[in-house]
């Protein structure tokens, strides 16, 4: 399976469509004009988003940050999780010590060694107070060598009504910086979590190639952004691969 | 008087010291020497001096200034910096403050900054054999001089002070306290985080790796605080959020801290930070030449604390006022000469009404009180010891 162009915009305005239909009404997200204007008015909207979560880091692991997100995006409510959608589960990192913070903020999940935490989602003026104690995590620092390793998902539940599955996590590291790092995965891991593509005892193999070129779907789901300096190329940043049994 | 302390080792700052008499050590803002010395600065030193020699009087005082310690920051390297790549081999030894302060200003108001690596072999020439730059030098020198004239104890500006901690190890030492997040791991700055007290978190090393003012202070106090019985910060309103960091985290390592805050002076209504010029005929050089020209020493240095500590009071309402300093010089002349008998109590008893619930004697209440109708003469030591 190649990743085309045409895929790429085909999944593009399938997210679109289920977050802002009345967006993807006005527009055809197919073409070059359509993909430009999409992106204007979702970039104006995240200026000022009603709904947020704000994830706060004391450092950069990403084995054990993936395993936190899954265990985060587990305890969102149905209600909150529709709201977040429609702000395209737009997440703000922070850098801080959850330890020095835990008496101050009623964290919604919290690592159990205290390295991350999260708060929200929720309506953007809870965390105000805490976007303001703390910075930005730093946003230039390119991502470091990742190792291609196996995630394993917390049993935190019951399964429902599937066995564990096995799936592969792509990442596309040629380029990208941590902070982005940060911010394509997390989309792409809560949002599979709220779609019951992640869950329990599930086990995620982290696979970091420079581009997704030559990865072999079929895929679960796609994590697409425009191409740096390309503003009319899409480019998949991340991928999960279509669960085997574990 | 305890003089200086240049070595930072407990053991040291406990020589000399008189048994039963608490400790006290007095650290206040130091000013970056790359420009005048401003009626704002005069201020700050001022109340310092006093608060040093009147605190003396009562307790072991340790009055800690050391340039050395905050060469370090990019505003000074990257000064001197500017100065070798534009300037090149001058001879600063006859240049005014001013003119040092005019080069200053040029370096202030370019865009470009200095890479970390060009700043590099400045830091290395600082840290490891206590190098300052010409320039540098020849504004301490003059300061020095300012010192001497006005009587205030020199802290050791042309000495070498280094701070007793590394770079390396102040971090590990506030990390340990609880107080730091360090993201250079991730590409990231140093912050001194003192976020469960509600306080924002604070860049103290950049993301290259050059430390700005609280990272040097952290390396002198946080191994020097805790040999003392209190501390004192004095410092400028500006930088009050820092300061309110600095306690939280000397308080960590069980130290009793008070905070001073001094108003600046404004300048017909106006403040101004001194990097960005502004300061010519308004500079404690030009101050000196004028209001000082045939004036007693004596009237000079009394006159000039009672101007700057209790005429204008740790605020900054009042702009600075040539003719109210002259009238200050003259009600110094007439405490001088006042024949009216001086108040019989011990220099001693005298201070201690002014110490309220801290060691440290609050330069305000006792300068004041000498100005105060109705009341004995000061003691002719006590302004010996003080104020001359």
């Amino acid at each position: 399976m190649i990743i085309s162009q045409q895929l790429l915009r085909a999944e593009n305005a399938r997210r679109v469509r289920d977050v802002r239909p009345e967006l993807a009404a006005r527009v055809d997200l197919l073409t070059d004009e359509g993909l430009l204007a999409a992106r204007e008015e979702v970039a104006a909207a995240s200026e000022d988003p009603k709904v947020l979560a704000v994830c706060v880091l004391r450092g950069f692991d990403l084995p054990a940050w993936l395993g936190e997100t899954y265990a985060f995006a587990r305890r969102v409510g149905h209600e909150a999780a529709a709201a977040w959608r429609h702000d395209f589960t737009r997440t703000v990192f922070l850098a801080g010590n959850p330890v020095n913070l835990r008496e101050r903020f009623d964290f919604d999940h919290v690592a159990d060694d205290g390295s991350t935490a999260w708060l929200g989602p929720a309506p953007a003026e809870h965390s105000t107070a805490l976007r303001r104690l703390l910075k930005l995590f730093p946003a230039t620092a390119e991502l470091p060598a990742l190792p291609g390793t196996v995630v394993e998902l917390p049993a935190d539940g019951p399964a429902g009504d599937r066995a564990p599955v096995h799936r592969e996590l792509y990442l596309a590291t040629a380029g990208l910086t941590i902070a982005a790092c940060l911010v394509h995965l997390h989309h792409l891991v809560s949002e599979a979590v709220l779609d019951g593509l992640l869950g329990p005892g599930d086990r995620l193999t982290l696979r970091p190639v420079p581009h997704l070129v030559g990865v072999t779907g079929p895929f679960a789901a796609l994590r697409i952004g425009t191409s740096h300096g390309q503003p009319h190329q899409l480019r998949a940043y991340a991928a999960l691969s279509a669960g085997r049994t574990a | 008087m305890n003089g200086t302390l240049t070595a930072q080792d407990p053991a040291v700052a406990a020589q000399g010291r008189r048994p039963g008499r608490p400790r006290v050590l007095l650290a206040p803002i130091t000013v970056t020497p790359s420009k005048p010395l401003t009626p704002s600065h005069l201020k700050g030193l001022l109340w310092t001096d006093v608060m040093y020699r009147a605190s003396s009087g009562l307790a072991d005082v340790t009055y800690r200034y050391s340039p050395t310690t905050y060469h370090l920051t990019e505003q000074t390297l990257g000064f001197w910096e500017y100065l070798d790549r534009t300037v090149g081999d001058a001879d600063y030894s006859g240049l005014s403050e001013e003119q040092v302060g005019e080069m200053y200003v040029g370096y202030r108001a370019r865009q470009e900054k200095a890479g970390a690596a060009a700043l590099r072999p400045y830091a290395e020439a600082v840290e490891t054999h206590g190098w300052v730059h010409p320039a540098g030098a020849r504004v301490l020198e003059l300061w020095t001089a300012h010192y001497a004239r006005l009587g205030m104890h020199d802290p050791g500006l042309l000495a070498h002070q280094p701070p007793a901690l590394g770079a390396e190890e102040s971090v590990e030492r506030l990390s340990a306290l609880g107080f730091c997040l360090d993201l250079r791991a991730c590409g990231g700055p140093v912050y001194l985080d003192a976020t469960r007290y509600g306080l924002p978190l604070r860049q103290i090393v950049d993301s290259h790796g050059r430390p700005n003012y609280l990272a040097c202070m952290m390396r002198e106090l946080l191994p020097l605080a805790p040999s003392f019985d209190e501390v004192v910060l004095l410092y400028d309103r500006e930088l009050e959020a820092d300061y309110h960091l600095v306690e939280r985290v000397l308080v960590a390592t069980g130290t009793t801290v008070r905070r001073v805050v001094l108003g600046r002076v404004p300048i017909d209504g106006r403040i101004r930070s001194a990097r960005h010029g502004g300061w010519q005929g308004h500079t404690v050089d030009a101050l000196l030449d004028e209001v000082g020209e045939g004036c007693d020493e004596a009237v000079l240095r009394l006159g000039m604390r009672l101007y700057f500590i209790a005429v204008l009071g740790t605020g900054q309402q009042q702009s600075f006022r040539k003719d109210v300093l002259r009238q200050s010089l003259a009600r110094a002349t007439r405490l001088l000469s006042d024949g009216r008998s001086p108040d019989p109590a011990a220099v001693p008893e005298v201070l201690a009404r002014h110490r309220k619930d801290h060691l440290h004697v609050n330069p305000y209440r006792l300068t004041a009180g000498l100005l105060a109708r109705h009341r004995p003469a000061p003691p002719r030591d006590l302004l010996e010891a003080v104020y001359l």
